[in-house]
């Protein structure tokens, strides 16, 4: 009977202290959260650390460093942007976790440049991102289910598509290596289908077919690539992988004197990154990729150049590079964003403005925005670009030819696209 | 029994009344808390009652995890058959895991399920069915309509969670109190007293790792439903010893103790915001500061409370009446 009351007092014991915690806090809500008189808290989750962080890890900071510029400069309608970074260390189960804080704890008014397909996908689905109408902002992803406006009412891409992608290296393979036998490296799952389903519509045949598993990807896989590329003639290969899969197979071919040209999907060819994981930049030397943005060591680009003062003065220290560039470009735009929603902001009057003026931002990007009531779709173009033994781009044939496209069954076509021009001393006045 | 029913339903009662009065972010937390509940009741069934002892939980909880996941995306049956078969799953790995855990015992069954712990995981990226990286969806579906649109999604999780956790408890004590649970008492005491007495003592503790196994998959299976997702990083070596400190904390043989225990795993991501604001350049201090404060956790615990604060703090509560 004794024991019997002794087990009875402990179980309660448990169930007050689980109660009383759970008890703890309870917030009221704000009329808009996340927005006060004086701030507006935006969020962003990213690899911080791990292996995915070289290059990803900058973007927050340079956010963070434009935000801190347009603060100085009276803010949004004289409000502060405060960025809160998260670290996810580009695993989908923190992504989700970390969001949940950002919502849920920090009570941030918007996400903006989340990043990485798989992330953001779990993301949407586990959070519940369109249920809660919290605005997603400028993903940092080309994955073309992105652009489903009905099943992401409340985010919008800035990146191409992968399809797109594909689509131009198809076209790009046509016009300059017709008749080479073409081998490809792809990541089998929604990045990478997304782009083999592009070449397949297009019409590319591919010689050598080597698919991979995500996460599997490591020197000793490389070789097994390597080998079937080179039994097969491949004389062009395009890489349609992550960075450290592309480091591995550039490692790998140089050490097996293997050279065919090289296409690097825009995902892996990232020079400083690639130098971060131990590959030789050299290797890079004559490789083609597609670009978006101009090289961002292009000092005569007035978007460069404006944000190059800024991260001079703003994230000290820290070399300008393409991350650092499309971290200040997604700052850009999201000011641009919350300006165009107005005074009384709102999260409805957010993705509202981003349909209806979305279109018309500045941005670095050669590219048009795709930003309309039926499409959350961001820049539609690429120009092809060759790279030096720095890593550094030129574009291929010496002037930008600028392909645009869609992600469905749509041509690429060469555009005529003039971007906005940049506003003065990089901060909009758009309404 | 009758009473012990009662009080669970109490609990429940209370678990229900709490989840309408407190945000969604402790709702979120509430249901993690009883994921770990149930994770930490296998540690204390395997640890604490049949001796043995495994850093190896967070990898079975993985298997239920892809057990629940493949279950419910391949066959679409109801959701409280992925659960089942999330068990099932894990009790058949467990019980093939258990016989060759027999063999072993102490530091060298430890480093055994340490390597289960580092390797099953990954293993999950080398085959495509099991989704690489990104992992397999797991996906409960909405809460019913009928709760009306205030329902949220993580009160859903909430409520779920919770329910397992009572039942998974409740069973579980159950299975402490009877024979078994005295049988693997006895095992861990003095295995050769007890095999004398006429126990199968290796047959007795390949049921206890059948059994825990079972609890722990369940547990990964519910880890899945709160985040949507089965993948390799969500059951990575972090977890399995997160689940050990947290036993410790909890008192390995004591499974009320459960309670404190995942209350405290939760709660730790808490402190560290709260410490890191404190202390400044709080993104790069909360990278590490969970870690930390988990190893240093489990290290004091052991040198001023071995048998674990919750340990303690059972006794004491049982000390009362008798004064």
């Amino acid at each position: 009977m004794i024991r019997k009351t002794r087990i009875r007092r402990t179980w309660l014991a448990a169930a007050v202290i689980a109660s009383g915690s759970l008890l703890a806090t309870a917030l009221p809500a704000n009329a808009e959260t996340g927005v006060s008189a004086r701030e507006i808290k935006l969020g962003i989750t990213l690899p911080l650390t791990g292996a995915a962080s070289p290059g990803y890890s900058k973007i927050g900071n340079a956010m963070d460093a434009y935000f801190k510029y347009v603060n100085d400069n009276g803010g949004v309608y004289g409000r502060k942007v405060t960025l809160i970074q998260k670290n996810d260390e580009y695993s989908p189960q923190l992504s989700i976790a970390k969001t949940n804080e950002l919502i849920l704890r920090d009570k941030v008014f918007a996400l903006v440049g989340p990043l990485g397909t798989a992330n953001f996908t779990a993301v949407h689905k586990s959070v519940g991102l369109a249920k809660r109408r919290v605005p997603s902002l400028f993903l940092n992803t080309g994955f073309s289910g992105f652009s489903k406006k009905k099943s992401y009412p409340t985010s919008f891409m800035v990146l191409p598509s992968y399809a797109m992608e594909a689509k131009i290296i198809a076209q790009f393979l046509k016009e300059n290596h017709a008749g080479k036998k073409l081998g490809i490296v792809y990541q089998n799952d929604e990045f990478g289908i997304d782009g083999m389903g592009a070449f397949k519509a297009a019409g590319t045949k591919f010689d050598v077919t080597i698919p991979y598993t995500s996460g599997s990807q490591s020197s000793a896989t490389a070789q097994t690539w390597v080998s079937q590329l080179a039994a097969g003639g491949a004389e062009v290969v395009v890489m349609f992988g992550v960075t450290s899969a592309t480091g591995a197979l550039l490692g790998v071919s140089a050490a097996a004197r293997y050279a065919p040209q090289w296409i690097l999907g825009s995902v892996g060819s990232d020079p400083v990154t690639l130098r971060a994981i131990g590959v030789p930049v050299a290797v890079l030397n004559g490789a083609q990729t597609p670009a978006g943005n101009p090289s961002p060591n292009d000092t005569s680009d007035e978007y460069v150049k404006q944000f190059q003062e800024i991260n001079t003065k703003y994230n000290t220290g820290v070399a300008f590079d393409d991350y650092v560039l499309q971290g200040m470009n997604i700052g850009l735009l999201t000011v641009q964003a919350l300006r165009a929603a107005g005074k009384n902001l709102t999260r409805r009057g957010l993705v509202r403005a981003m349909e209806t003026k979305g279109s018309k931002f500045a941005s670095v990007a050669y590219s048009p925005l795709g930003f309309s009531r039926t499409s959350n779709v961001g820049h539609t173009g690429y120009y092809m670009a060759v790279m030096d033994a720095t890593g550094d781009r030129k574009p291929f044939g010496g002037k930008v030819t600028l392909y645009t496209t869609d992600s469905g069954s749509g041509p690429v076509v060469v555009s005529t696209f003039k971007r906005p021009a940049m506003p003065a001393k990089g901060l909009p006045s758009n309404s | 029994m009758r009473k012990k029913i009662a009080i669970f339903i109490l609990i429940g009662w209370a678990l229900l009344i709490i989840g309408d009065r407190v945000d969604e972010l402790r709702v979120y937390q509430g249901a993690q808390v009883a994921m770990y509940t149930i994770a930490l009741a296998s540690i204390v069934l395997l640890t604490g009652y049949s001796g043995q002892v495994s850093l190896g939980n967070g990898a079975m909880m993985a298997v239920g995890g892809y057990g629940a996941a493949l279950t419910l995306n391949n066959l679409g049956t109801p959701i409280w058959f992925a659960f089942l078969m999330a068990i099932v799953t894990a009790s058949l790995f467990g019980a093939l895991l258990g016989a060759a855990a027999a063999r072993v015992s102490g530091p060298y069954l430890a480093g055994t399920t340490l390597a289960l712990a580092v390797g099953l995981p990954a293993i999950a990226n080398q085959f495509a069915f099991l989704g690489g990286e990104p992992g397999l969806f797991f996906d409960v579906g909405f809460p019913p309509e009928r709760f009306g649109d205030e329902f949220t999604q993580y009160k859903w999780f909430f409520w779920i969670a919770c329910f397992i956790a009572l039942i998974a408890l409740f069973i579980t004590s159950n299975i402490l109190s009877s024979r078994f649970g005295r049988t693997w008492k006895a095992i861990r005491g003095n295995s050769l007293a007890a095999e004398l007495c006429g126990v199968h003592s290796s047959r007795m503790k390949v049921l206890a790792f059948t059994v825990s196994s079972g609890l722990a998959g369940l547990a990964g299976a519910v880890l899945a439903m709160t985040i949507s997702l089965v993948a390799p990083g969500a059951y990575g070596l972090a977890l399995s010893f997160a689940l050990v400190t947290g036993a410790v904390l909890a008192g390995i043989s004591s499974l009320p103790g459960v309670v404190l225990g995942a209350l405290i795993l939760v709660f730790i991501p808490e402190i560290s915001v709260a410490l890191a604001d404190r202390l400044g350049d709080a993104d790069k201090l909360n990278n590490y500061l969970p870690g930390l404060i988990v190893s240093v956790l489990l290290i004091l615990s052991v040198i001023f409370t071995p048998n674990g604060p919750g340990e303690n703090l059972r006794k004491h509560l049982h000390k009362k009446p008798a004064h």
